[in-house]
């Protein structure tokens, strides 16, 4: 047990320093300020000119209206600070060579790295608070009522974050820049919201009995099954038609986790397994 | 001195190549270097710049790994135990440290590393702040010290957890002489207090002033290595003549005399024997010169250095 706590205790001071080191980063605040003064604007100022203009309740249309600006800009806006993080941490420390006199302590490789990683997810999960966290109180204020499956929706993105995470890290963790995991995590993230399609790229293939159509419809088949599927992720629709209280139907909240889990300990093991000989 | 205590770093056939660029180019670091530093010494380690002194420190740490051979830190093989991490203190070259951190709280996070928690992590700090001298800034942020207390504050998280080794990588490189005389005075008490100290540098008179052994490395092969006594001796000796007459420097050259200086009538020639010895003393009386002293010369480690790499160029020459 004692053994057990000397192990996670050095990983946890490192990411407490991770997550202090990247509050200091001009673009990771950048994008946060920007995520929420729109979440602000499209949320309270609207308001405002609803009563000045039509001097009404807001209408159905607007409450959509919102609801699709405020999820999307919690979506990307994470995103980018997700795959921001997710692929400088190490590069940047190994540039600055803090890397040099951290390793140099009792701090194994496997510990290393999982501070970094779990510095990571502090700062993800504090972003995904700011910015759920405003939306919530905005829609609370509109509608009076508690808006229970948004609080569902930002669990759910936390785990589609944690995967395209966990993969970027594993990248950055062979990299000697940033720039090269950043496009990387972005290409990840673009390919596993897109990977429906490659279900109907398969479904469709095989038709014409040409061998290459057979071969993209494999390839198809493979791609689907590997690459994480993001949009099962997504309560965008559900957000938007429902009841703010709904809740969330037709997903499999555990089973969602755990797929998320899954990706994101092979990402880890895939980042150490990189990292374990790297020479720094 | 201390050739009787078993080394507290020991390396054995220790080589490295890099491998460099995408065409397989091959950088030969270090070659078999069989190196050791003993308990309670100061081991400078010398040679100028791409000589092999920084990868020699980064095996030591495990930051890098040999292409060949093997290292031995107190007494094991398995430099990355918590063991043997726990007692070196590390220094990089140049080296940055999270400038959004205090003073304090940069020593508070690598203490934490170590296991240190609560007040005797505090103690610690006090006291490595103390030691270097920082007392009185570990309250200011980094970012505004300058490069002599960044370096300071680089010192003290290297003895944060009073570590018996200390491997410092050109700790005074860049910093004006009077910080240079600090850190080496810090250096020295270290030293006094029973810590072992691999120093590596480029600034000779530095390390002569303060190491109990030297090594000098050349194009990865380390050239010499021993006690500054064991390989500063040199059995040359200055010998003063006055009453030095206009042209008499010429005349004692061409006889074979090696005249070192000349101030107003004054001559300094240099012999290297004893029979070269008499043999001066008799042309310089014949020459109407007045005796005044002979005193014995240490070689300096200068010389000693030029000499090696000389040496080495010219075997590579052949
Ligand atoms: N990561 C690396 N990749 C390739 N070559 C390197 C690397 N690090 C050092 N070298 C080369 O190894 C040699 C020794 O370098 P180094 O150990 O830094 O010397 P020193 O510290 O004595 O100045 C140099 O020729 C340097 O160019
Ligand atoms: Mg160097």
């Amino acid at each position: 047990m004692q053994n057990l706590l000397d192990t996670v205790k050095g990983p946890w001071f490192i990411a407490v320093y991770t997550w202090r080191e990247g509050l200091r980063r001009k673009t990771l605040v950048g994008f946060l300020v920007l995520s929420l003064l729109v979440i602000f604007g499209a949320t309270f100022m609207t308001s405002f000119i609803n009563q000045a203009t039509v001097g009404d309740v807001t209408t159905d249309m607007d409450l959509k209206l919102i609801k699709d600006i405020c999820v999307t800009t919690i979506s990307i806006f994470g995103i980018l600070i997700t795959i921001f993080i997710s692929a400088s941490v190490v590069p940047t420390e190994i540039e600055n060579r803090v890397i040099y006199t951290v390793l140099s302590k009792p701090v194994r490789r496997f510990q290393y790295l999982f501070g970094k990683f779990l510095g990571v997810q502090l700062i993800i999960i504090m972003n995904l608070c700011l910015m759920g966290g405003l939306f919530f109180i905005a829609l609370y204020i509109k509608q009076q009522i508690l808006p229970t499956l948004l609080l569902w929706s930002v669990f759910l993105t936390y785990f589609e974050f944690l995967i395209v995470s966990a993969l970027t890290f594993a990248i950055a963790c062979a990299s000697s820049s940033s720039v090269l995991p950043t496009i990387a995590g972005l290409f990840i993230y673009i390919t596993g919201s897109l990977t429906e399609y490659l279900k109907d790229v398969y479904n469709r293939s095989g038709q014409s009995g040409e061998w290459f159509d057979t071969l993209i419809g494999y390839i198809a088949y493979i791609l689907w099954n590997i690459l994480p599927n993001l949009q099962r992720f997504s309560l965008k629709t559900q957000i938007i038609n429902s009841q703010p209280n709904d809740p969330p139907t037709d997903v499999l909240i555990p089973q969602l986790v755990i797929y998320g889990l899954i990706y994101a300990v092979c990402g880890y093991i895939l980042a150490y397994w990189i990292f374990r000989k790297r020479e720094v | 001195m201390s050739n009787n205590h078993n080394p507290v770093i020991k390396t054995l056939n220790l080589t490295k190549v890099y491998d460099t660029g995408f065409r397989g180019e091959q950088v030969s670091a270090l070659k078999n270097l069989n190196l050791e530093v003993y308990p309670s010494e100061i081991f400078g380690y010398l040679g100028p710049n791409g000589s092999g002194k920084t990868t020699t420190i980064k095996l030591l740490l495990g930051l890098i790994f040999p292409t060949s051979g093997s290292i031995e830190i107190m007494g094991t093989k398995d430099i990355y135990s918590a063991y043997v991490k726990k007692n070196i203190g590390y220094l990089p070259e140049g080296s940055y440290y999270p400038d959004f951190l205090k003073g304090e709280e940069i020593l508070r996070f690598y203490g934490q590393l170590y296991g240190l928690t609560g007040k005797e992590l505090g103690k610690r700090i006090d006291e490595v702040l103390e030691l270097v001298g920082m007392t009185h800034a570990r309250r200011r942020l980094l970012k505004g010290y300058s490069k002599g207390m960044r370096q300071r504050i680089g010192l003290a998280q290297a003895l944060i957890s009073d570590p018996q080794i200390l491997i410092l990588d050109e700790p005074t490189t860049g910093l004006d002489p009077i910080a240079r005389k600090e850190i080496r005075d810090i250096l020295s008490h270290l030293r006094d207090k029973g810590k072992t100290l691999l120093i590596s540098s480029h600034e000779l008179l530095e390390v002569e002033m303060i190491s109990n052994r030297v090594g000098i490395l050349y194009e990865g092969i380390l050239r010499v290595a021993g006690t500054l006594d064991e390989l500063l001796t040199s059995k040359d000796r200055i010998i003063e003549f006055a009453n030095a007459k206009n042209g008499v420097v010429q005349e004692i050259e061409n006889k074979g005399g090696e005249v070192v200086d000349q101030v107003k009538d004054r001559v300094y020639l240099k012999v290297k024997n004893d029979e070269e010895l008499y043999k001066v003393i008799e042309l310089c009386k014949n020459l109407g010169l007045q005796l005044i002293k002979i005193t014995p010369r240490r070689e300096t480690l200068e010389e000693l250095f030029v000499n090696v790499i000389d040496l080495a160029k010219k075997e590579r020459s052949l």
